[in-house]
């Protein structure tokens, strides 16, 4: 039986507008109803089985292990999910869910578009109509994606406020749903906002760590860590779930360390200078300043530029069972080119930050013992950005034929 | 007390800067307004429009700050006998401190405080620390708010509480149904002085709130007055005090 709360220690709870309150009781309601429900259950895994493709594998990346000479690492595969990240396990719950609330219309916020993408495929199969809110400058960084949600049929809304990025998209997103709850569900891309979002978001995720635990009992694994990437934190409290109420394995946030520690440079809220504050409705660790005013933020990869934190995670984080650490975008990127010249594995750029924190881990310990690496989402989306970082010359020759070609 | 209709005038403080908003706020009093709301900027305004945020981000780049803002409050209070209500977001209390916060508030003489996303159950002990330095706390409502949360909310027997006349952000025009002004009604008689708005631009809809309610708030119709003389580089006392007078 789940445990829903409001509050994670001192954070989460519901601070928000009188406006939003209804909204949140009807999804709180609805979602706790849905969860007792085996029928609804049913429906999801089947849904997961024959549509997300789950399970997705454990897979033992022998090369790399023996590269590092430590222990045993493992890469949970969430980028062979549909539509490639693992934002889809939560996708397809809150969808299900909007339809069984009675929902037409669903809208997302989404930064570097994994989300959206996600978002707008479940509601290309299950009929719902969908517009997905994007900063503007997500949208010049993220194009592959922006074109994958137009395939699917959803309307994806260019945002202009603010610093148009993902925080100014779930400031658009919230505003949409105040005046059209009605027959709207806002679909949330991670593990934060205002309760029960997070609450909902962490058992439609855990299905990553269910299944990673029934491999390790299965394959008797000794499993003494485990690494997520740490953007909102969806992933990383999906898989770290079925581990957390007890003291074994280790388990491990990196966060984007973006190029350094000053200000504006990365997104570090749990090992930089984050503060508890009250923003979009929920009570976390913040990037802010003095006056309270949010402060901008930067990683390599769009989906870790966030400067909040899931409640439940920043409550971890402070009791210590989570251990927080940050990975700069070269030593993401680095990690990249290990595990495809390694494994034959692309990682995406988030998940190349669990990347390179697993392969720090992974030397502490010995062959016979095991580290997991959540894989949250393959790289195919960010082509233009490591194609750019990597190979520079080349890939610009490529765009300069193609453009000149078309 | 003006002899017309009441009217609250919004203004974002240090928008298009602090000297364009202290005349702003000036030229209100003189149009007529028999409150002012100064909204301190921030960076993530939820529960504000497209124009309001606008408004927000331009100030901040004008480099606003919390101490500015509790200058030009106290500058205000002094100048004026309008009383001054405060409007933010709980995240500006919640850096210096809650209580902090609120006790410069009352040093620089504001009437009141209206956070909307400290609703008084996830308050950060705002209404405690308002009763302690003795200004009230408002809190904020709507039309359909649920009947156990109104009465919660009436049950603190505030002087003052803030209403919307409707679902949504602030920005877009209003019309105003049966259902809304029962509403009104029905919070009035709780004898606390009601304060509507959200969408209100013209004067035909403040007469028809005016016997329903304390008074009326007029935001966003003000604020891109502000902005337009900005833009043109003009200034915008007459306009602003033209528009309040016409209102009342
Ligand atoms: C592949 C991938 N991993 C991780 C994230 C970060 O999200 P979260 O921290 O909620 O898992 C994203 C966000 O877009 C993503 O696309």
């Amino acid at each position: 039986m789940a445990v829903y709360n409001d509050f994670f220690g001192p954070y989460g709870g519901r601070y928000v507008a009188e406006l939003l309150r209804g909204p949140l009781d009807e999804l709180e309601a609805a979602f706790k109803e849905a969860m007792d429900d085996d029928g609804f259950l049913k429906e999801l895994n089947r849904f997961g089985k024959e549509y997300i493709g789950r399970p997705t594998p454990l897979l033992y990346a022998e090369k790399a292990s023996k590269a590092v000479g430590g222990a045993d690492i493992y890469i949970k595969l969430e980028g062979l999910a549909n539509t490639g990240a693992h934002k889809i396990n939560n996708a397809a719950g809150q969808a299900l869910l909007a339809k069984r609330m009675g929902k037409s219309r669903i809208i997302a916020e989404t930064g570097a578009g994994q989300h959206g993408v996600a978002t707008a495929a479940v509601c290309a199969r299950l009929g719902l109509e969908c517009r997905v809110y994007m900063g503007s400058e997500d949208i010049k960084r993220q194009r592959p994606n922006v074109f994958l949600m137009e395939m699917f049929g959803a309307e994806v809304f260019p945002v202009e406020s603010g610093s148009k990025t993902l925080k100014d998209a779930v400031n658009e997103a919230l505003r949409d749903w105040a005046s059209s709850s009605a027959d709207t569900h806002y679909l949330i891309g991670s593990a934060l906002g205002p309760s029960p979002y997070p609450d909902m978001v962490r058992e439609f995720q855990s299905v990553i760590g269910k299944e990673v635990k029934a491999e390790q009992e299965k394959r008797k694994l000794q499993v003494r860590a485990m690494v997520a990437c740490v953007g909102g934190g969806s992933n990383a409290i999906g898989f770290f779930e079925p581990f957390i109420h007890s003291g074994t394995p280790r388990l491990i946030g990196a966060e984007a360390g973006g190029t350094g520690p000053e200000e504006g440079c990365h997104a570090a809220r749990m090992t930089g200078e984050g503060r508890t504050g009250v923003i979009q409705g929920y009570k976390s660790r913040f990037l802010f300043d003095g006056d309270g005013q949010v402060l901008h933020t930067h990683s390599i990869s769009a989906g870790l530029d966030y400067p909040g934190i899931g409640p439940q995670l920043a409550h971890l984080g402070d009791t210590g069972r989570i251990e927080f650490t940050s990975v700069r975008d070269d030593e993401a990127l680095e990690a990249l080119r290990f595990f495809a010249s390694n494994e034959g594995i692309i990682f995406a750029l988030e998940s190349a930050h669990a990347g390179a924190a697993g392969l720090k881990i992974a030397e502490q310990y010995k062959p016979g013992e095991a580290v997991i690496i959540n894989m949250s989402g393959r790289g195919d989306k960010d082509i233009f950005i490591t194609a750019k970082a990597l190979q520079r010359d080349k890939w610009f020759d490529f765009l300069n034929e193609e453009t000149k070609n078309g | 007390m003006a002899d017309g209709n009441i009217v609250m005038t919004h203004l974002v403080a240090g928008y298009p800067n602090l000297e364009e908003s202290r005349l702003a706020a000036l030229a209100m009093v003189a149009g007529g307004a028999s409150y002012l709301e100064v909204q301190f900027p921030f960076s993530d305004p939820i529960a504000d429009g497209p124009l309001i945020q606008g408004a927000c981000t331009d100030a901040l780049n004008e480099g606003f700050s919390t101490d500015k803002g509790f200058e030009f409050l106290a500058s205000l209070t002094a100048e004026t006998d309008v009383p001054v209500f405060l409007m933010t977001y709980g995240n500006l209390l919640m850096a210096p401190g809650v209580e902090n916060f609120v006790e410069r508030a009352a040093e620089s003489g504001v009437a009141g405080l209206i956070i909307p996303d400290l609703p008084y159950d996830y308050d950060e002990g705002l209404y405690e620390a308002g009763k302690k330095a003795g200004i009230p706390v408002v809190p904020v409502v709507i039309p359909g708010i649920d009947e156990e949360r109104l009465n919660a909310v009436l049950g603190m027997t505030p002087p003052f509480i803030y209403t919307a006349v409707r679902k949504g952000i602030t920005g877009a025009r209003t019309t105003i149904g049966e259902d809304t002004v029962a509403f009104l009604d029905k919070l009035s008689r709780s004898g606390a002085k009601v304060l509507a708005g959200f969408g209100i631009r013209e004067k035909e809809q403040v007469d028809l709130l005016a016997p329903h309610v304390h008074g009326t708030v007029v935001g966003s119709a003000l604020v891109e007055i502000i902005g337009r003389c900005a833009e043109e580089k003009r200034a915008c006392s007459g306009e602003v005090k033209a528009f309040v007078e016409s209102l009342i």
